[in-house]
């Protein structure tokens, strides 16, 4: 009986200090991750010359928001570019995610209901798509974007960030499907709905959620995109906020707390959409990749 | 009816035993309907470029890429890379990157999936805190761990002096010895947490009851992690590292912008290298052939990714 209860007491005793260091790893690892978030903010708020200490002033002795109003005033060359970046970037991704998801959504149903001849195939090579990095279409892409005379225009970024969107939505969209009950459909077809209502009616609203992630999925991969960007836009009008950020700042000494400034407004926008619709975006991810 | 014998809503419906493909494709011509838009646009950007970069690779394209002078050399470019030291150099480099990263996101991942694991206050802050790299643009991320890492005025060196690890500023980027491994470090900062929130979700299929009874067994913690749990994350685990190699191997963003391959290429890895050779060199024939070692590398490692995937897809078929 006492062996017993010893043999719980130090098991419990085990257990508390298996907790205690999953407290400290995670403490230490929360650190690891803020650092350098706090670190950006914290030197946005300094002038060129506070930032230029060593070693540096931990919190600016006169922390100025001047950085932040610079890149949204309007009235300084600065600032019209940023602006003009910022409203590029909203404008690309926007309708890449439209494009991605009415594309997507009836192939994500086709693949998840139908069995057809080549499905298997058409699945499987979707799904490797995702594992080429955008080298590898770079060549020959930009020849195309030549041709096509798209170079310097949004259209080639849409069209390219479909490269990667496309196989990402489709692949997210299949696994909400899945999930989704044929039973439902089959209901709705022996009550008279054609295959077509059967899937607007019935299935469409139930996979809301899934449309959800997927468009912010979509959203996220272009708005952080920057190879494509990076070597398909030269002229600074039509400069999405990666590539636009970049040729601020490193044409003479590189402005450090502009720079980040600016990376902190760029960042905003995923970050707060992230955390608005987390619900989303976490279940998405792991519907695939996780059997229930 | 008869048309609509690819839907799986009509399984019930008896179907007829031997039909020829063309019968199959012809009764399934509805199906495609929904799949077409999306094959037509995957044709063209991405079916299109893999034929042009093999296209490409047996060609020397001259530098302004006018594609009618384009001649063909056959073999000559992988020759070109395979004979050359730079190869096998940025190759150890792009190995050393891809599994000390994706070790180090999986480890830290998973012992933050663990911590995690049990409900306490503020633990869906803490989650989403942990997040945000995995969220926020490469490029930010780059930009601000430069700026950390900076050899005059960088936060990282002045906080080590402070705390009287060292006596100087440290060069950890602008260094031919450090720059590859303080890349590693920005690479895990931000995919750590990949790792995290698909090893959390996998942790919640494992059964309660089954860790419970271990433990009335008198099983240890250890003992239970490595006997219950971790057989239970088999399956995530193995998607979760292959897409983290994947993406790892892929990587471009965070040293083109921190370093651009340099210094002295100690930090160039395979789509780094390959982006200078076409963009910066001009030699698109070497770097189509690149592409397209590259390519056959990812197929190999596609065929498991897509196994990994796709495991349960017939099994759920049938239901």
């Amino acid at each position: 009986m006492t062996a017993i209860t010893e043999a719980a007491v130090t098991q419990r005793k085990g257990a508390g200090g298996w907790r205690w260091s999953g407290r400290i790893f995670l403490l230490l690892l929360l650190g690891f991750t803020v650092m350098p978030m706090i670190w950006m903010f914290i030197t946005s708020l300094k002038t060129g010359f506070a930032a230029m200490q060593y070693p540096p002033q931990w919190w600016p002795s006169e922390p100025t928001l001047e950085n932040y109003w610079r890149l949204i005033d309007p009235s300084g060359s600065v600032g019209r570019d940023f602006v003009q970046y910022f409203l590029n970037s909203v404008w690309v991704s926007t309708l890449t995610t439209i494009l991605a998801v009415v594309v997507a959504v009836p192939a994500a149903y086709a693949f998840s209901r139908f069995r057809f001849p080549g499905r298997t195939f058409l699945f499987f090579a979707v799904l490797l798509r995702n594992m080429f990095p955008a080298v590898v279409f770079l060549v020959p892409l930009f020849i195309l974007m030549k041709a096509l005379g798209l170079v310097n225009t949004h259209g080639s970024l849409i069209l390219t960030y479909l490269t990667f969107g496309l196989p990402l939505a489709i692949w997210l969209l299949k696994g909400f499907y899945d999930n989704i009950p044929v039973q439902l459909e089959q209901a709705a077809r022996i009550d008279g709905a054609t295959r077509f209502q059967a899937f607007f009616l019935i299935v469409m609203p139930l996979s809301t959620p899934g449309i959800i992630a997927t468009s912010i999925y979509s959203f996220i991969g272009a708005w952080n995109e920057y190879i494509y960007a990076y070597t398909f836009l030269t002229r600074h009008d039509q400069m999405t906020l990666p590539v636009g950020i970049q040729r601020f700042f490193s044409e003479n000494a590189t402005d450090w707390p502009g720079l980040m400034a600016a990376t902190f407004m760029m960042s905003i926008p995923v970050v707060v959409l992230f955390l608005v619709l987390q619900r989303y975006f976490v279940r998405a991810l792991t519907e695939g990749a996780v059997k229930h | 009816m008869s048309t609509v014998q690819g839907q799986a809503i009509f399984r019930d419906v008896p179907e007829p035993k031997r039909v020829g493909l063309r019968q199959k494709v012809w009764n399934s011509r509805f199906d495609y309907l929904y799949v077409a838009p999306a094959i037509i646009v995957m044709l063209i950007v991405i079916g299109y470029p893999i034929y042009y970069t093999i296209e490409l690779s047996f060609f020397n394209t001259p530098a302004s890429l006018a594609l009618s002078a384009k001649q063909f050399n056959g073999l000559d470019n992988y020759v070109t890379i395979l004979t050359s030291p730079i190869f096998w150099k940025v190759t150890w480099q792009t190995v050393v990157w891809t599994v000390v990263s994706t070790f180090f996101a999986f480890m830290i991942g998973l012992g933050a999936a663990l911590a995690l694991h049990r409900e306490f206050a503020g633990r869906g802050v803490l989650r989403a805190i942990l997040l945000i790299p995995w969220v926020v643009s490469a490029v930010a991320a780059s930009y601000v761990w430069k700026w950390l890492y900076h050899s005059d005025f960088g936060a990282i060196s002045a906080m080590l002096t402070q705390v009287g690890l060292v006596d100087k500023p440290i060069n950890f980027i602008d260094n031919t010895s450090t720059s590859l491994y303080a890349l590693i470090v920005v690479n895990v900062w931000k995919e750590f947490s990949f790792a995290m929130i698909m090893l959390m979700a996998g942790l919640q299929t494992v059964p309660d009851t089954l860790l419970r009874a271990a433990q009335v067994d008198g099983a240890s913690p250890w003992q239970r992690f490595w006997h219950v749990t971790f057989p239970h994350l088999r399956g995530v685990s193995m998607v979760t590292l292959l897409l983290l190699a994947v993406q790892n191997f892929n990587s471009f963003i965070i040293p083109w912008i921190m370093t651009g391959g340099g210094p002295a290429g100690s930090s160039d890895i395979w789509i780094t290298h390959i982006y200078q050779l076409a963009f910066g060199r001009q030699r698109w024939g070497v770097a189509s052939a690149y592409a397209v070692i590259l390519f056959i590398v990812m197929m190999v490692l596609g065929y498991f990714y897509v196994r990994a995937l796709t495991k349960g897809d017939d099994a759920r078929a049938a239901t």
